[in-house]
């Protein structure tokens, strides 16, 4: 047992080192930085205690920006699951052309974010773009979707339940066909209908895929960042602005490259996405617990 | 509503989101042989009038594509090859081995999953000036070398498989190594194919990641490297639609030959937590 144990040791250590060196010491650092007024360069910062926290309370685009990351996982993360259950109800029958159609659905979440909010920004584009012209078509004319507040925000979260779902969608499904034939069976001779047995007995087997999935989405969603920097940019007038666009904007692209202050606001997003996964996990094992 | 009127209903509303999902796709793929005249004209039209392959000669020219398509592909597969490498070895020391703190190491490594990238981003990118591997091929691979998502998926992998058949080759004299090399990782093709595509779908499409630990066109990767062209003001779309295939086509490939495996590597993930 002995050997043994200096053996697993030397199994363990490079994952160790890198997760060491990668990820702990990051970590660590993070909470010192913000504590700092560090900027990109690393010359003459010194410990400046929770001013950066104190500067953030005061900055209105730090609550706006949570508000725009709230916004969108509110409006993101439900409507991806509810479109994901809409289709695994429809495609129950698991016939061939179901088939054809999950890979076809899986096609977005195979291309990269960047790829496919460049493709939709121009199929958007007011002036070139195929939806306006088809709409103009019908009679309607449509703003600049991307550029006029209270559509673009709008758009954003299209864009990315279009890009996203198919991977729901498939974690769903391979929870869903595991579902033994003879509770269908039982629910049929039941007298219950299509809708009634996708209700009753599809769902409750596979709620724990579906919280799966919630969690997931909403962690992904709490740290949406690639669609925005293409699409949006943050604008029109911020409104799309979100934490980690802010921070990637403090940090690394506007003057003077504030990396103590871009790394607290890093730090309060950690928190919050702890807060609002345990939150859920909360509330939905809690649920389970009282059925 | 008879079973016969539920398929119509549903096969109806089904080639609808079809539709909505292979439009626009195949809209990208064909356009990008589209004359800059015509990207930009109105009445827009779903085909070219003529195909012609300037936007991507001219890619070619302003971006240095064979670079950031060789960055990738290397990038991808040391990231994949190495990490499951390191993944596996761990995991097999957790799902097989005793050892003091194994428990406390274990609780440790699933904790860093829920640690987000962003938050530990603007450190590493610190870390990585000071060690002087910044914008380097290295400076990209190190980091993601080992994952804890990796080890975790793999332990509990490990875990399922029968003990019976490692104690019987301990007792045949077999080394650990031996047993890990020649007894499960044969044992353990699905779960490394799973997860191996988890590494190489995640790697190859990140964006935040390479564009903030590269800084030159020669070290980009295509997706960071395709940011910085829609970054830019003077955004030309013809250019960047060519440069949008380029980038994803390769993936698209590998998926479309190997869709069984994607499709069931996505599957078991999902039911493992």
């Amino acid at each position: 047992m002995k050997r043994n144990q200096k053996l697993a040791y030397l199994f363990i250590t490079p994952s160790l080192l890198i997760l060491i060196v990668f990820v702990f010491v990051p970590l660590f650092s993070a909470f010192f930085i913000s504590l700092t007024n560090m900027d990109i360069y690393m010359n003459e910062y010194h410990w400046i205690g929770f001013e950066n926290y104190k500067r953030m309370l005061e900055d209105s685009r730090v609550w706006n920006a949570t508000k725009n990351t709230i916004v969108y996982t509110v409006a993101e993360v439900p409507l991806q699951i509810f479109l994901s259950l809409l289709l695994l109800f429809l495609m129950l029958g698991n016939t061939r052309f179901h088939k054809l159609l999950r890979t076809v659905f899986y096609l977005p979440y195979v291309c990269s974010m960047t790829a496919i909010s460049i493709m939709w920004s121009m199929i958007l584009n007011k002036n070139s773009g195929m939806v306006a012209y088809l709409l103009a078509k019908i009679g309607i004319q449509i703003p600049n979707l991307l550029a006029t507040e209270g559509y673009a925000m709008g758009t954003v979260v299209a864009v990315s339940v279009w890009k996203n779902f198919g991977y729901t969608l498939t974690l769903l499904t391979a929870a869903a066909l595991g579902v033994s034939s003879s509770l269908y069976e039982a629910a049929e001779i039941d007298g219950a209908g299509w809708a009634a047995r996708f209700l009753h007995v599809t769902i409750p087997a596979i709620r724990q895929t579906i919280l799966f999935c919630l969690v997931t989405t909403l962690i992904t969603a709490l740290q949406v960042f690639d669609q925005i920097y293409v699409l949006t940019q943050g604008g029109p007038l911020f409104s799309t602005e979100t934490l980690v666009g802010y921070i990637f904007e403090r940090g690394f692209r506007a003057a003077p490259f504030d990396v103590g202050y871009a790394t607290s606001v890093a730090v309060y997003l950690f928190f919050l996405i702890a807060v609002l996964t345990f939150i859920l996990r909360r509330y939905t094992t809690r649920r389970e617990e009282e059925e | 509503m008879s079973k016969k009127a539920f398929a119509i209903v549903s096969n109806l509303i089904l080639i609808l989101f079809m539709l909505l999902i292979l439009l626009p796709l195949c809209w990208l793929f064909v356009s990008a042989f589209k004359s800059d005249l015509a990207v930009n004209a109105w009445p827009p039209r779903f085909f070219p009038d003529k195909w012609v392959n300037t936007q991507f000669t001219y890619v070619w020219r302003i971006l240095p594509i064979p670079v950031m398509l060789k960055n990738t592909v290397c990038f991808v597969l040391a990231v994949t090859g190495i990490s499951l490498f390191f993944d596996s070895l761990s995991a097999y020391a957790f799902a097989r081995m005793d050892f003091k703190g194994k428990k406390l190491l274990f609780g440790i490594i699933l904790l860093t999953m829920m640690i987000p990238f962003q938050v530990v981003m603007i450190p590493i990118y610190l870390e990585e000036y000071k060690l002087g591997i910044l914008n380097t091929f290295w400076g990209l691979v190190l980091p993601r070398a080992a994952s804890a998502y990796g080890i975790f998926m793999l332990t509990s992998f490990f875990s399922g498989i029968p003990r019976s058949l490692d104690e019987a080759a301990r007792i045949d004299g077999m080394s650990e190594f031996g047993i890990y090399f020649k007894i499960i990782l044969p044992l353990s093709k699905p779960a490394f194919v799973t997860l191996g595509i988890f590494h190489l779908m995640n790697n190859w499409n990140d964006l935040l990641y390479p564009m903030m630990l590269t800084s030159t066109q020669e070290k980009r990767t295509l997706s960071a490297g395709l940011a910085t062209l829609v970054g830019s003001n003077a955004i030309k779309y013809g250019p960047t639609l060519a440069a949008t295939v380029i980038s994803i086509s390769p993936l698209l490939i590998v998926f479309l030959c190997g869709q069984r495996f994607f499709m069931e590597g996505i599957s078991t993930s999902g039911m493992k937590e």
